[in-house]
C-alpha cells in the first residue's frame, strides 16, 4: 500500500510538472486548467485520508452547540445559492448531525429565492430519516420570505407574524413544534450558513439587538473578512470554506463530504503554490539572463 | 426642471430614511417609515423589470435578425428567457407542470438545468485562480515579495497536507499564522478598508443627497 | 485611500476665516439636528429606549453623522470659495483616458461594468457616477461602448448618464440605447454573457466599477486571456486580491468613491474628500485613545459611547 502511495505521488508530481512545462513552452494558460481539473478529480479515483487538524474558530463553534441543554431550539439558516453548495452543503450536513444528535429542534428559513428553500427541504428531511425525526414535531423548514432586513427583524417580535404558514403551506398554529416558539427568545442558538452579505445583518439585527449568539458557516473567500466578528465576541465561531466543515465534519467523528473533498484542494493548493515558485524562479533566471546580455 | 426635480426627490427620499433610522417604529410614524419606504423600493423594481426583459429581448433579436456573429447564441438566450418564464406564469391551476411549485416545469428547469450550470461557473474559479496566481504572483519588489509569501503560508495553512507540512517544520506554525497573520494583519487591514470604504460610501451619499454629487444624472 | 497632505495650520487658519464663508447655516443645522432628540426626551417616558419616538440608544451614531456632515459641508464651502485643495494621483483612474484611447486606435470596443449590485447601493452608483466620465471620451472619439447590466433599474440609470454624456459631446446622433442593455439577473448568467462577449469581441479595454462578487475573478481572468486592458474599482474587500492579480490598475475601496470627484475635478466634489480623510484621522484618534485606556483598565464609559446599535 505504501509502495502504491509512493507511486501515486511521484505520478502526481510529474503529471505537474509535465503540464507546467507545457504552459511555460507554449504559454497557453489551458495546460493550468488542465492540471487543476486532474488533480481534483485524481482523488476521486485515489481515496487517500489525510489527517485534519482543529482551528480554534470551529473548535469554539462545535462547543457553543454542544453546550446547549438537549431539546434546546436552533434556528439553521440556509442562506446560499445552488452555485456553492459543494462548500455550503456540507456545513449543513454537518450542523444538522451535530443537532439532531442532540435531540435539538430546528427551525430552518432562507433568503434565498433561487432553490433555497428546495436545498432545506431536501437536506433536512435526508438528515431527519437518518435520525428518525419527525417533522412539524423535532423540525420545521419556515422556507423563504421576501425583504431579508424585514425578516429578521419582523421575527424578533413574532416569527408567526413574518411566517404565517412553513414551506408548505401549513399554519404555524398547526404544527405542534412551532407552539412554544414565538420569537428570538425561544430560539437558543442560531447556525447561519450563508455564501453572501446576509451574515452581517445577522450579527447586526438579531445578535447585535436581540443578543442571540450566531454562529457561522461560510464561503472561504468570505470567511477572512468575518474574523474580525469573532475577535469582537460578536459571532461564537466560524466555519471558513470546506476545510471548515471537514473540520467540523472529524469533531462530529463524521467524515462525509467534507473529507472528501480535502485531498483535492490540497493537491490543487499544492500545485498553485508549485507554479507559483516555478514561475518566480524563470522569471528570476529571465531577468539575470537579460541583464547579463546588457552588460 | 429635469435636475432639480430628482435632486429634491434624492433629498427627501435620503432624508427620510436617516430620520427614520432614529425614530422607533413601534411608536412613531416617522419610524414606520423605514420598511415602508424599502417596500416602494421593491414595488418600482418589479416594473423596470419589464424595462429589462424588453432591452434583453430587443437586443437578441435583432442579433438574430440580422445573423450577426454569434446568432445562435443569442437565438438560444431568446429561447431560454420563454421557457423558464412561460410555464411559471401560466397559472398552476390548470396544471401542477405550471407555477413555480415542486414538480412543475420552472423547478425541472432550475433544478437540473440552472443549477448546475452555476455550480459548474463558480467552480471555474478554481481554474482562473491557479492561472492568476501563476502569472501574478511575481517577486518583483520587497511588498510583492511579502505578498508571495503570506499567501503561500495561508494556502498551505487551509489544506490538511499543507497543515501536516507546517508542522512537521514546527508544531506551532499554524496557530501562528492563525493567530498573526488571520487574527492579526488580515483583521487590521479588513477593517481599515472597510471603516474607509464606509466613510467613502457615507460621503458619497451626503453628496447625493445635498445634490452636490450629479454625476449619477449624467452632469 | 484618499490620502492627503495635511495642513493643520492652514487648516485653523481657513476654520478662523470660516465665518466669512457664511458658515453660520451649517451650525444652524447642527443645532436644530441635535434639537431632535431633545425634543423627544422631553416627550419620552421613564425608560427611553423602550416607549419614547427617538432611539436613545442610536445618540452615538446621530452625533458621528452630524459630525461627519458638519465637516464634508466645511470643506465644500471652502472648496467653493476657491481654496486650492491637493488630491493625491490615482493611477487607475489616470489610465482611463489613454485606455480609451488605445481602443480607439485599436478600432475595437471598451467595456464598462458597473457592477452586479442594484442601485440602491451606494457602490453602483459610484460605478454608474464613472460611467458617465468614461461615456463622455468615449463619445469624444467615438469609440463603440457597451454596458451591461444586472438589474433593471441600473439599466434605466446607465441610459440616462450615457444618453446625457454622448449629448453633452455633441455627439447625440452616435448614441444608441443598447449601448447599455440588461443581460440577467442571475449573478453567473451575467457573467457567462459578459466573458462571451469578452471572447468574442475582444474589447481593447474592460473598466469594472461598483459592487462585484464571486464573479469578479472570472470576469478580469477572462478578460485578461482576451488581451484587454482592465481597470476594476471595488469596495468589496474579499474582491480587491482577485482584481489586483487579474487587472492593470485597482481602485481599492473608498478610491472607488473618490473616483467621480477625481475624474471631474470639480471643487465641490474634492472639498467632500478633505473631509472625509479628517474623519479618518478623528477614527484613528479615537482608537488610539482606546488602545490606551482598555490597556489602563479604565475603558468601560469610553467603551459604551460605541457600543452596537
Amino acid at each position: 500500500m505504501t509502495i502504491l502511495l509512493i507511486f501515486a505521488y511521484i505520478f502526481l508530481i510529474l503529471i505537474g510538472a509535465l503540464l507546467l512545462y507545457m504552459t511555460f513552452k507554449t504559454d497557453d494558460r489551458r495546460y493550468i486548467y488542465l492540471a487543476v481539473g486532474f488533480y481534483v478529480i485524481f482523488p476521486v479515483i485515489v481515496t487517500l485520508k489525510l489527517p485534519i487538524m482543529l482551528s480554534p474558530e470551529v473548535k469554539q463553534l462545535y462547543d457553543a452547540v454542544e453546550a446547549l441543554p438537549d431539546s434546546s431550539t436552533v434556528m439553521l439558516t440556509f442562506d446560499y445559492y445552488p452555485s456553492t453548495l459543494a462548500e455550503t452543503e456540507p456545513m449543513s450536513h454537518a450542523a444538522l448531525h451535530h443537532l439532531f444528535r442532540k435531540n435539538c429542534k430546528v427551525v430552518t428559513m432562507t433568503t434565498i429565492p433561487l432553490g433555497g428553500p428546495s436545498i432545506a427541504e431536501r437536506v433536512t428531511r435526508e438528515l431527519a430519516e437518518e435520525y428518525n425525526k419527525v417533522y412539524g414535531i423535532d423540525f420545521v423548514n419556515l422556507g423563504y420570505k421576501a425583504n431579508y432586513v424585514a425578516v429578521l427583524k419582523g421575527m424578533g417580535t413574532s416569527i408567526e407574524t413574518i411566517y404565517p404558514t412553513d414551506n408548505s403551506g401549513t399554519p404555524l398554529s398547526e404544527i405542534p413544534m412551532m407552539k412554544d416558539i414565538e420569537n428570538y427568545g425561544d430560539i437558543d442558538f442560531i447556525f447561519v450558513v450563508a455564501d453572501n452579505s446576509i451574515v452581517d445583518y445577522w450579527i447586526s439585527i438579531v445578535n447585535a439587538q436581540y443578543n442571540n449568539p450566531v454562529g457561522t458557516g461560510l464561503t472561504a473567500v468570505m470567511a477572512p473578512r468575518y474574523f474580525a466578528y469573532i475577535g469582537s465576541g460578536q459571532m461564537t465561531g466560524m466555519l471558513g470554506g470546506m476545510k471548515g466543515a471537514a473540520e467540523y465534519e472529524t469533531l462530529l467523528q463524521k467524515p462525509a463530504a467534507a473529507n472528501m473533498g480535502m485531498t483535492s484542494q490540497s493537491l490543487v493548493h499544492l500545485f498553485i503554490i508549485f507554479s507559483v515558485i516555478a514561475g518566480n524562479i524563470i522569471f528570476f533566471m529571465g531577468k539575470k539572463g537579460k541583464s547579463r546580455k546588457s552588460a | 426642471m429635469k435636475t432639480t426635480v430628482p435632486i429634491i426627490a434624492a433629498f427627501l427620499s435620503g432624508f427620510v430614511m436617516l430620520l427614520a433610522f432614529f425614530f422607533n417604529p413601534e411608536t412613531s410614524a416617522l419610524g414606520k417609515l423605514e420598511p415602508e419606504v424599502l417596500s416602494w423600493v421593491t414595488i418600482v423594481g418589479g416594473f423596470t423589470l419589464l424595462l429589462g426583459v424588453v432591452s434583453i429581448v430587443r437586443v437578441n433579436y435583432s442579433s438574430v435578425k440580422r445573423k450577426s456573429s454569434g446568432w445562435g447564441y443569442k437565438l438560444a438566450t431568446l429561447i431560454s428567457i420563454f421557457a423558464m418564464a412561460i410555464p411559471a406564469i401560466v397559472p398552476v391551476r390548470w396544471s401542477s407542470l405550471f407555477g413555480t411549485g415542486t414538480g412543475s416545469i420552472y423547478d425541472w428547469l432550475f433544478n437540473y438545468i440552472d443549477s448546475p450550470m452555476m455550480s459548474t461557473m463558480f467552480a471555474m474559479l478554481a481554474f482562473y485562480i491557479a492561472s492568476a496566481a501563476f502569472r501574478a504572483f511575481r517577486a518583483r519588489s520587497a511588498e510583492a515579495t511579502l505578498l508571495l509569501v503570506t499567501a503561500t503560508l495561508v494556502m498551505l495553512w487551509r489544506v490538511p497536507m499543507g497543515e501536516a507540512f507546517l508542522s512537521g517544520i514546527h508544531p506551532d506554525i499554524p496557530d501562528l499564522i492563525n493567530t498573526y497573520i488571520m487574527n492579526g494583519a488580515n483583521m487590521a487591514v479588513q477593517r481599515g478598508i472597510i471603516i474607509g470604504a464606509a466613510l467613502g460610501a457615507a460621503a458619497m451619499s451626503l453628496r447625493i443627497m445635498l445634490g452636490i454629487e450629479r454625476t449619477y444624472m449624467g452632469k | 485611500m484618499t490620502f492627503q497632505q495635511f495642513s493643520l495650520s492652514n487648516d485653523v487658519r481657513n476654520l478662523a476665516s470660516a465665518s466669512r464663508l457664511g458658515i453660520f447655516p451649517i451650525i444652524l443645522l447642527t443645532i436644530l439636528i441635535f434639537l431632535i432628540p431633545a425634543f423627544s426626551f422631553a416627550q419620552a417616558d421613564s425608560d427611553p429606549s423602550a416607549n419614547s419616538y427617538f432611539r436613545a440608544d442610536r445618540i452615538n451614531a446621530l452625533i458621528a453623522m452630524v459630525l461627519f456632515s458638519v465637516v464634508i459641508l466645511i470643506y465644500t464651502r471652502w472648496a467653493k470659495a476657491g481654496k486650492d485643495l491637493f488630491i493625491r494621483k490615482i493611477n487607475g483612474l489616470d489610465e482611463v483616458e489613454e485606455a480609451v484611447g488605445r481602443a480607439t486606435e485599436m478600432g475595437r470596443p471598451v467595456l464598462f461594468v458597473p457592477g452586479i449590485g442594484e442601485i440602491d447601493e451606494i457602490e453602483t452608483i459610484a460605478g454608474v457616477s464613472i460611467l458617465g466620465r468614461v461615456a463622455r471620451i468615449t463619445a469624444r472619439y467615438e469609440t463603440p461602448l457597451l454596458v451591461p447590466v444586472r438589474y433593471p433599474m441600473v439599466l434605466a440609470a446607465g441610459q440616462e448618464v450615457v444618453q446625457q454624456a454622448y449629448i453633452e459631446e455633441g455627439k447625440a446622433d452616435s448614441y444608441d440605447k443598447d449601448i447599455v442593455r440588461y443581460v440577467a439577473g442571475e449573478q453567473f448568467a451575467f457573467t457567462a454573457t459578459v466573458n462571451g462577449f469578452m471572447m468574442r469581441e475582444r474589447p481593447a479595454t474592460n473598466i469594472y466599477m461598483g459592487a462585484f462578487f464571486a464573479e469578479s475573478l472570472l470576469l478580469a481572468e477572462t478578460g485578461n486571456a482576451a488581451g484587454s486592458i482592465q481597470i476594476a474599482g471595488t469596495a468589496q474587500p474579499a474582491q480587491l486580491p482577485f482584481f489586483i492579480a487579474a487587472c492593470d490598475y485597482t481602485l481599492m475601496g473608498e478610491e472607488l468613491y473618490a473616483a467621480s470627484a477625481y475624474l471631474s475635478r470639480e471643487p465641490l466634489l474634492l472639498g467632500g474628500l478633505k473631509g472625509q480623510d479628517w474623519m479618518k484621522v478623528l477614527i484613528i484618534i479615537l482608537i488610539f485613545l482606546g488602545i490606551m485606556l482598555v490597556s489602563a483598565g479604565v475603558s468601560d464609559w469610553y467603551l459604551s459611547m460605541f457600543e452596537s446599535v
